[in-house]
């Protein structure tokens, strides 16, 4: 129930975000909404970073199409990595080599 | 690989409508609220492998049984407790695996608490436990990882109806009834045959060796006929039922410790289908044997759709009779028996040959099949009597009651 809640609460927070319009109000709406939906902390900043570099290939490009497909890539690539890790952990548990 | 919760799963539903929104209104910050959600997910996935890399580092098992020797069948009473360190906002519990030859489930433990559970181990041998799995999730992800490493205690699980080697004075004596030929000083020699890969080279036979210039063995009188082959075909994952099988393993087991005790030796053939999974020429080795079998479990066919009669039956069919039958269908059942015919001269049927060799290697003069036989696919079941009957070998098949029989065999024992 209390995840549900809080879930309701970041949809609610996106639709301000979207409603927002300037690109840097956007940003700091994105960023105080996300740290209200986690709760924990930890690590925080290293998103932050990400969703900045984003923010500024969005403003530097002046579309939106582009920016979405480069970060598909590069979500892409980051699942790649993310399923090797996840492969090596396996292998390291099992006995094997990581 | 992990798994979304239904939160995670929320958000990446989020962010693909405000990429349809961004896409529709071509608006930026429709753009960055989706592509930061994006972003989000993948770093929640990346922490989470880290988190649980710490975890598993820091993980360990203590678990106890009851006894570490012990008979085929008999209950084992494990405690297992399992301390791990969770990093803030992952929830973790331990399921401990047992033996891969125990019936029973391997019970969840939270760590730093005890859990008690029961396993039944089947089959004889040395076994270890099969690990823990450490279940841990967090908000946004879960997985199930397997740490093999925790397989202590060693267990030793002898077959039913036998003693331990090296049990002390008296031990294995008492009741037991033994009625083994042993080798003793002044046991007959039948004859001598040349030596084959595999034979005892204790049963080398020196004097005629130097006289042929190559190596002769001798046959014991003890053993005329030859110890008989014990052939096991195991059933299909399909076929199931656990008990079932555990059951047949067990039958197996003894029948293998029985002839190797009263005979002394055996060989021992194992199919799966029409294919040879291990053959044993002949042992007088309990352990070896056992060895052999150990891990019995149902395989899955790689030919499942063999049904393939071989060189015998379609022998058999060509020379059937038309007797009382019209002159169309005497024409028919001639061309008919003429294509069987120059089918069966031309099929190489691997597996009977594979079959063949196996059983020219054994001295055996009696077969004991043991099957399940389960409804389907029997043809590699006849193919293996039919080799057996043409190297003139008695068959005698071992099934469950009312699993019917095979055409050539001399007689069906209920398991």
């Amino acid at each position: 129930m209390a995840a549900d809640r809080r879930f309701l609460l970041l949809s609610a927070g996106e639709v301000l975000v979207v409603a927002a319009g300037d690109l840097v109000a956007a940003l700091v709406l994105q960023v105080i909404v996300l740290a209200a939906f986690l709760g924990d902390l930890r690590g925080l900043p290293v998103f932050t970073v990400a969703a900045v570099l984003f923010a500024a290939v969005i403003a530097a490009s002046g579309t939106v199409f582009l920016p979405l497909v480069g970060l598909a890539a590069a979500l892409g690539c980051g699942y790649v990595a993310l399923t090797l890790r996840d492969y090596r952990l396996a292998r390291w548990a099992a006995g094997g080599e990581a | 690989m992990i798994r979304p919760t239904r939160t995670s799963e929320g958000v990446a539903a989020l962010a693909l409508a405000l990429t349809v929104t961004a896409l529709l209104l071509t608006s930026p910050a429709a753009a960055l609220a989706a592509g930061s959600l994006a972003l989000f997910l993948l770093w929640r996935g990346w922490r989470f492998e880290r988190d649980l890399l710490a975890a598993a580092s820091s993980l360990t098992v203590e678990r106890e049984v009851d006894r570490t020797i012990l008979r085929q069948g008999a209950a084992a009473t494990v405690r297992v407790r399992a301390e791990i360190a969770a990093p803030p906002g992952m929830v973790v519990r331990i399921r401990d695996l047992p033996p891969a030859v125990a019936v029973g489930e391997g019970a969840r433990c939270d760590p730093g608490r005890t859990a008690t559970y029961t396993v039944r181990l089947m089959a004889p041998g040395k076994t270890a436990f099969c690990g823990v799995v450490i279940e841990a999730s967090d908000a946004f992800f879960s997985r199930d990882l397997v740490c093999r490493g925790f397989d202590a205690p060693h267990l030793r699980v002898f077959p039913a109806g036998t003693v331990a080697a090296g049990g002390g004075t008296g031990a294995g004596a008492g009741d037991t009834e033994v009625d083994r030929k042993t080798a003793l000083a002044g046991q007959g020699i039948r004859g001598f045959r040349p030596y084959r890969s595999g034979d005892d080279p204790g049963l080398i036979d020196w004097k005629v060796t130097a006289r042929h210039n190559t190596y002769y063995v001798r046959q014991l009188a003890g053993l005329e006929g030859g110890a008989p082959l014990i052939a096991v075909d195991l059933p299909t994952r399909a076929d199931g039922d656990p008990e079932v099988f555990a059951r047949f393993s067990m039958a197996v087991y003894s029948a293998v410790e029985g002839t190797i005790g009263s005979c002394g030796g055996c060989s021992l053939l194992v199919v799966a289908g029409p294919e040879i999974v291990r053959f044993l020429p002949l042992t007088q080795d309990i352990r070896e044997a056992l060895a052999t079998l150990g891990g019995l479990l149902p395989a899955e066919p790689r030919a499942p759709l063999y049904r393939a009669p071989g060189p015998v039956f379609l022998a058999a069919r060509a020379r059937l009779p038309g007797i009382g039958s019209s002159e169309r269908e005497a024409v028919f059942r001639e061309r008919l028996g003429g294509v069987l015919r120059a089918f069966a001269a031309e099929s190489p049927a691997p597996f009977a040959a594979a079959v063949r060799a196996a059983l020219g290697r054994t001295d055996a003069s009696e077969v004991h099949l043991y099957s399940l036989l389960p409804a389907g696919d029997r043809s590699h079941l006849v193919q293996l009597v039919y080799e057996a009957k043409g190297l003139g070998m008695r068959v005698v098949l071992r099934a469950p009651a009312g699993a019917g029989a095979l055409p050539g065999v001399d007689a069906v024992e209920v398991l």
